[in-house]
């Protein structure tokens, strides 16, 4: 049940949903932060217009971790982007995490907070994958009231990523970009579009990217990820050690021109190169959407 | 139980048992058999938690030898399924599991060696909180002394070895060959802390250590040092004890100091 969006609420924690924004703001292109480039970004102010930082890395006591974030914070807009709210899982919400969340987003008021369309473990345990799920009318309706609940607990509509599948289920009812769609449109959720994801996942169950993209809704997508994965000749795994590949450089171009601009950032996760390697990723989204769409009208805040 | 549960309960117990049934609600893919696809996640959740451990534990896995260290992440992993969220929290029972476990509870410097990396990786990540200046300590009138009562920086604790494991840390550390395991008579009493943003520790005299993990629950100082005069010469023992509080304070290991008003 949407509580908040019913109840009015002199003064509390969470705005109801009628007060969120219409539309989360253009911020330029980015980067995924990483420990490895710490020192750098600090000490050399680089030509990245904002950071999206992993939540899980930084709901810590405290230490260096903590420190730096708010040293970033200072310099740049920043968006947290979680690995493990499971918003899929059909177990108990873990609201220890959520809280966790809540509280570090009082710290870093993010620009939004992101996680992915997928589920991390049941029975209390955490497998630590993003994994997948049938994409029924069951399932879309249990995550429709996770993401109203999660969003009322947090006060913002929160943005949700396309994960990689390396499977499908027998008794899916509907398409990934039908359910991505709907769950969207019926609990206010933004859309976070991995160009990249969506690449490995049309390879891997053998559908056209483009027909993904084309089934996403214009005006939901408020972010794009773009990154490298690993391609093992019958299938595609999202590893995020590679640069991003010219096939999903095209599929930005296709992204740019449905969906118009869109904060965008480049996600490193592992094989992690020194950081002027991947300005230059960053630069090439900058400079590929500066031939693709007119300029931008940036927003305030 | 609905079916989308169902679905996620047997999903969730083929991957941590081996079990395949989950195979039946799987769809082949044009290129690809189903049991290869749902392999991709079964070889995941093992890499990613050997991986966390690895970045854990990067001495104990130098000591151990990749091999060795994956067989025993895998050991571990089998064992203590993370029930945490954040993969941060995932080995800190592993010095439990290595002092409990065979074959590597035979070499108790494997479960020291654990233990140590695991307070240094506390250390690094712990609470923030005010430190204790010389300053601070300055104000107080010299009879107020015995009343003192100090509070630990929650980054700051003892660690208790039984074994040679911090010379062997040292000696991984530096890219040096580490000496042979042996157990010790008497523990080795280590002081972990963070200074600044780094992780230290240091070997406490038997008497220092006593005095801190007495200090840390609350002891005052002239209790303290009646205690210290039972270690050694009791006309010096407040000179001693104020010389290790003098040595905590300037080292950033307090965070408080109450009483004697």
């Amino acid at each position: 049940m949407n509580v908040s969006s019913k109840i009015p609420l002199a003064g509390g924690p969470n705005p109801p949903v009628n007060d969120r924004p219409a539309k989360l703001p253009f911020l330029g292109f980015g980067l995924g932060l990483r420990a490895q480039h710490y020192d750098e970004i600090l000490s050399g102010n680089p030509p990245i217009d904002w950071f999206e930082v992993i939540s899980e890395n930084y709901m810590l006591p405290g230490g260096q971790p903590l420190r730096v974030l708010d040293r970033i914070c200072e310099c740049y807009p920043v968006v947290m982007h979680g690995v493990s709210l499971s918003i899929a899982s059909t177990a108990p919400p873990n609201f220890e995490y959520l809280r966790g969340l809540r509280d570090l987003a009082r710290r870093v008021e993010p620009k939004w907070i992101s996680d992915h369309l997928c589920w991390t473990g049941v029975h209390g345990k955490n497998l630590h994958d993003l994994l997948p799920i049938p994409y029924t009318r069951e399932a879309l309706d249990h995550v429709v009231s996770r993401v109203q609940l999660v969003q009322d607990y947090l006060g913002r509509a929160i943005v949700l990523e396309n994960v990689s599948t390396y499977l499908q289920f027998n008794n899916s009812e509907m398409t990934e970009w039908e359910f991505l769609a709907e769950l969207s449109r019926r609990s206010g959720c933004w859309l976070l579009f991995d160009v990249n994801n969506v690449y490995v996942s049309a390879f891997n169950h053998g559908y056209d990217p483009h027909r993904f993209l084309e089934g996403i809704p214009v005006d939901r997508v408020a972010q794009f990820h773009m990154a490298g994965h690993s391609h093992m000749g019958t299938h595609i795994i999202d590893t995020h050690d590679h640069p991003v590949c010219e096939d999903v450089w095209d599929l930005y171009v296709a992204a740019l021109k449905r969906f118009g601009h869109v904060s965008t950032m480049i996600e490193r996760d592992d094989n992690i190169p020194p950081l002027d390697e991947l300005i230059v990723e960053v630069n090439r989204t900058r400079e590929i959407a500066a031939k693709v769409l007119p300029p931008p009208i940036r927003q305030a805040g | 139980m609905s079916d989308f549960a169902r679905q996620q309960n047997d999903f969730q117990r083929c991957i941590l048992t081996g079990d395949d049934s989950v195979l039946t609600e799987i769809l082949d893919s044009p290129k690809e058999k189903r049991e290869t696809l749902f392999g991709v996640y079964k070889h995941a959740y093992v890499s990613r938690l050997v991986e966390a451990m690895r970045s854990d534990h990067k001495l104990l896995r130098g000591y151990l030898g990749d091999e060795m260290f994956d067989a025993m992440g895998e050991a571990y992993i089998a064992a203590n399924p993370s029930q945490h969220p954040n993969l941060r929290w995932f080995s800190q029972r592993l010095p439990d599991f290595l002092k409990a476990s065979e074959p590597y509870s035979d070499h108790p410097v494997l479960s020291d060696l654990a233990a140590l990396e695991k307070a240094l990786n506390d250390a690094f990540d712990a609470e923030d909180a005010p430190v204790l200046a010389v300053a601070d300590m300055a104000g107080f009138a010299p009879e107020a002394w015995a009343d003192l009562r100090f509070q630990a920086h929650p980054g700051a604790f003892r660690l208790d070895l039984s074994t040679n494991a911090s010379a062997v840390w040292l000696a991984l550390k530096s890219d040096q060959t580490p000496p042979d395991a042996v157990a010790l008579a008497e523990p080795c009493r280590l002081l972990i802390w963070r200074q600044d943003v780094t992780p230290m520790f240091r070997e406490l005299a038997t008497e220092e250590a006593m005095m801190w993990g007495e200090a840390a629950s609350g002891i005052p100082f002239g209790v303290l040092c009646s205690m210290l005069a039972t270690y050694d010469d009791p006309a010096g023992a407040a000179a001693r004890g104020a010389g290790y509080l003098h040595a905590w304070v300037t080292a950033g290991l307090l965070t408080g100091v109450s009483g004697g008003s």
